[in-house]
């Protein structure tokens, strides 16, 4: 019980910190993530209930929201301000190798998705 | 072919087997197929259609003793091609053969000085225009063809060149045939050796006989014997022997030739030994009769034949030892030697000859003669009992003492836990001993499907050989397809040592029950009617979710886009600070254009179109962002 408790108590902290500490900008981001993650368990889903044919459907749009994500989480760690030490690039950089990603990470998946 | 032809073949052959079969063992020779070759000019003189054929035939037929009648001359002259010198050559060794036949010298002439005095003619081509002039009484200028054939040997050394030379020598005098007689050893050494027992050419029974009576043809001319080793000699024969039937007439004819110089007096002869009786020997044949003769099935004059040694092939023991041969005939061509004798066990036995002439005949191939025969026996079937017992228990049910050729009177009603059990022995009348014989079966018969089963009975070991076949009505159910029914039972022996075979029928009514139902006979003639016929079935479509799981499934899918949505707006997600203008305009359009592309190329497009779309697309894209974005980018600087 106690330690059930304990779990409960860190992961509200946790939220609070996010909350405050957190730019906006990243908040939406970070919006976003949560939206391609629920599509991809969606999708997941699916897939276990009716089996996977036809598979390069699900595939594609399993791969889809894979590489949303990662490319979403990826531009998120590069507008992070604390990374800056890290990663010398301007935001505006950063969201256009989004966009050019993504414009080929759709031309892959449209292409498989068949 | 149906199990009781078979079985006839298995019991009417083996006793006999080689009855039929021509007496050929390995080192003898046998008699050449005169009538064969015989019959081979007869049917060629039906009709002709060349000139060598007309040579081939008519020249052949009259070596054989037959002389063709005089009309064919006609067709010579009709067939030759005068522009060809070996044309020609045929012709006139046809029209040869014919007793009156005169053939237009003056129009060959030409042709034939012409080839003699070419420089390009070939031995083959000398010898045939050589031949012909000969044959047409032309007038051959021999110290030219000498020239020419001491030319022609220097560049052409193959066998049939060197042969058509010493052809070509026979034509001219005397001193140049015995020039050329004097290669013929060499031209032997040439050969090739084959098994160690035969001697040929390359190029066939044609090329061989023609070389072999090239040999005979110059020594005659030259007045010389052949001076050919006796062992390659009797290669050459036994090479010639084994012909019997030769596809060409070319190949006959020089093969007829050939066993005429073979089976001349005036040369070295290889003597034929051959069996005329068959082989096996019994109380019935006791003598094996033996006939000697030269390749054409002519006596050799005065001879004495010995049988050195007959030893039994399985296990070498000899049982007569120089045994002389009686003359039947005035001729000595066929010698008789009683073989069946107490002291002969049955057997396959070889018997070796050897052969000593009293007259100053030149003969060859006197040893190293061999004989097969086989001494039968006749057999009986004794003490032959058919048990029937209780599979379990070691105690007999019924036993029925059976004789043959009686078959057992009674029904037999077998159950399936019952087992039949036939025993018999066989019988050598005599010496008396019970023998292994190579067949014995018992065979049952589905009186309905006439389907055979058949069982091996095997011997037991020791003097007594009992014959034991045990049929298990359980263990061997399978074997008979559990049909119950009416089957009839046969007993089947055969050696091919035994003069008889048996085929007893020894019940025509045992009725046979078994526990399970009865299997349909496979039917091994379907196999060659047609199968049915193999319809094409096409890939059947996977199993998909009813449309409403899926459809709900899409709306599910959706559904995050709306929670997006809202906690964007909760987060303050609003469009005030997006810059207006052309360029955001241009970005905004070109980068919707792009999805929609994405859109577009799902539904219609392929790759390419889409690639190039895309890069089309992509100009304005690129550059509206960049002014877009160094906008944005200089509204931060400001604000910083």
């Amino acid at each position: 019980m106690s330690q059930v408790g304990q779990v409960v108590g860190i992961l509200r902290k946790l939220n609070e910190e996010y909350q405050s500490s957190t730019p906006k900008k990243l908040k939406l981001i970070d919006a976003y993530l949560v939206y391609v993650l629920l599509t991809g368990i969606v999708q997941f889903a699916y897939c276990l209930l009716v089996g996977t044919f036809p598979f390069n459907s699900f595939l594609s749009g399993f791969i889809s929201t894979v590489g949303c994500f990662v490319l979403a989480a990826s531009l998120r760690i590069q507008l992070n301000k604390a990374n800056q030490s890290v990663f010398n690039v301007s935001p505006e950089r950063a969201f256009a190798d989004f966009v050019f990603a993504h414009i080929i990470l759709h031309l892959v998946v449209v292409n498989f998705i068949g | 072919m149906t199990s009781t032809s078979l079985m006839m073949i298995i019991l009417v052959i083996l006793p006999f087997y080689s009855w039929c079969a021509t007496p050929t063992v390995a080192a003898n020779l046998s008699p050449a197929n005169i009538d064969g070759l015989k019959a081979q000019f007869q049917t060629a003189m039906k009709s002709f259609s060349d000139v060598a054929s007309m040579h081939y035939t008519l020249a052949g037929v009259k070596e054989l003793g037959v002389v063709p009648p005089d009309t064919y001359c006609n067709d010579i002259k009709k067939l030759v091609d005068k522009s060809d010198v070996e044309s020609i050559f045929h012709a006139t060794e046809a029209a040869r053969a014919l007793a009156n036949c005169k053939l237009p010298a003056e129009e060959y002439r030409a042709l034939l000085t012409s080839t003699l005095q070419s420089d390009k003619s070939t031995t083959a081509d000398v010898y045939h225009a050589v031949r012909a002039s000969v044959n047409l009484g032309l007038n051959v200028d021999e110290s030219r063809v000498e020239k020419r054939l001491n030319a022609l040997a220097k560049t052409d050394d193959s066998v049939s060149s060197q042969g058509y030379a010493l052809l070509t020598g026979a034509q001219l005098s005397q001193p140049i045939a015995k020039f050329y007689a004097d290669t013929i050893n060499d031209l032997v050494q040439q050969a090739d050796e084959v098994d160690g027992r035969t001697l040929q050419y390359e190029g066939g029974v044609g090329t061989t006989a023609l070389l072999v009576n090239a040999f005979y043809e110059v020594a005659e001319k030259a007045g010389v014997p052949v001076k050919i080793d006796p062992k390659q000699l009797i290669k050459f024969a036994s090479y010639f022997s084994t012909k019997r039937h030769v596809a060409t007439l070319r190949s006959a004819y020089y093969l007829t030739k050939v066993f005429k110089y073979l089976s001349d007096r005036k040369n070295t002869i290889p003597v034929v030994v051959s069996r005329t009786t068959p082989a096996a020997v019994s109380a019935q044949n006791p003598s094996v009769f033996v006939s000697v003769s030269n390749l054409f099935g002519q006596p050799v004059g005065e001879i004495s034949v010995v049988a050195e040694s007959a030893k039994r092939k399985e296990d070498g023991a000899v049982v007569i030892s120089k045994q002389k041969l009686t003359a039947k005939d005035s001729t000595s061509s066929i010698f008789e030697l009683p073989f069946y004798d107490a002291k002969i066990p049955r057997g396959f036995y070889t018997i070796h000859l050897t052969l000593t002439p009293r007259g100053d005949e030149k003969l060859i191939g006197l040893t190293d003669n061999t004989i097969e025969v086989k001494v039968t026996s006749e057999a009986a079937l004794e003490n032959a009992e058919l048990n029937v017992a209780d599979r379990d228990s070691t105690a007999q049910a019924k036993t029925h003492k059976l004789t043959y050729p009686n078959a057992l009177s009674e029904k037999l009603d077998l159950h399936p836990h019952q087992k039949l059990i036939i025993k018999f022995q066989v019988k050598d009348k005599r010496t008396g001993e019970y023998v292994r014989t190579q067949q014995a079966f018992v065979r049952f018969t589905n009186k309905k499907s006439k389907k055979e089963i058949i069982y091996l009975a095997e011997a037991a070991s020791g003097a007594t050989a009992q014959y034991k076949a045990e049929i298990d009505l359980t263990s061997n159910a399978a074997d008979f397809r559990y049909q119950s029914g009416a089957y009839d039972l046969v007993v089947i022996v055969g050696d091919s040592l035994l003069q008889n075979a048996f085929e007893w029928k020894v019940n025509d009514n045992v009725q046979l029950t078994f526990h399970e139902d009865s299997l349909a006979d496979k039917n091994h003639q379907d196999l060659y009617l047609p199968r049915p016929e193999i319809i094409h079935q096409f890939r059947v479509e996977e199993k998909r979710p009813p449309t409403i799981v899926s459809l709900v499934f899409s709306a599910l899918t959706l559904l995050p886009l709306l929670i997006l949505l809202v906690s964007w707006l909760r987060l303050g997600f609003n469009l005030s600070g997006m810059p207006l203008g052309l360029s955001p305009l241009v970005f905004h359009v070109s980068h919707g254009a792009a999805f929609g592309l994405m859109f577009v190329y799902w539904k219609y497009l392929d790759m390419f179109q889409t690639i190039r779309y895309l890069a089309l697309i992509s100009i304005p894209l690129f550059l509206a962002g960049h002014r877009v974005l160094a906008i944005l980018a200089a509204r931060r600087e400001t604000k910083a």
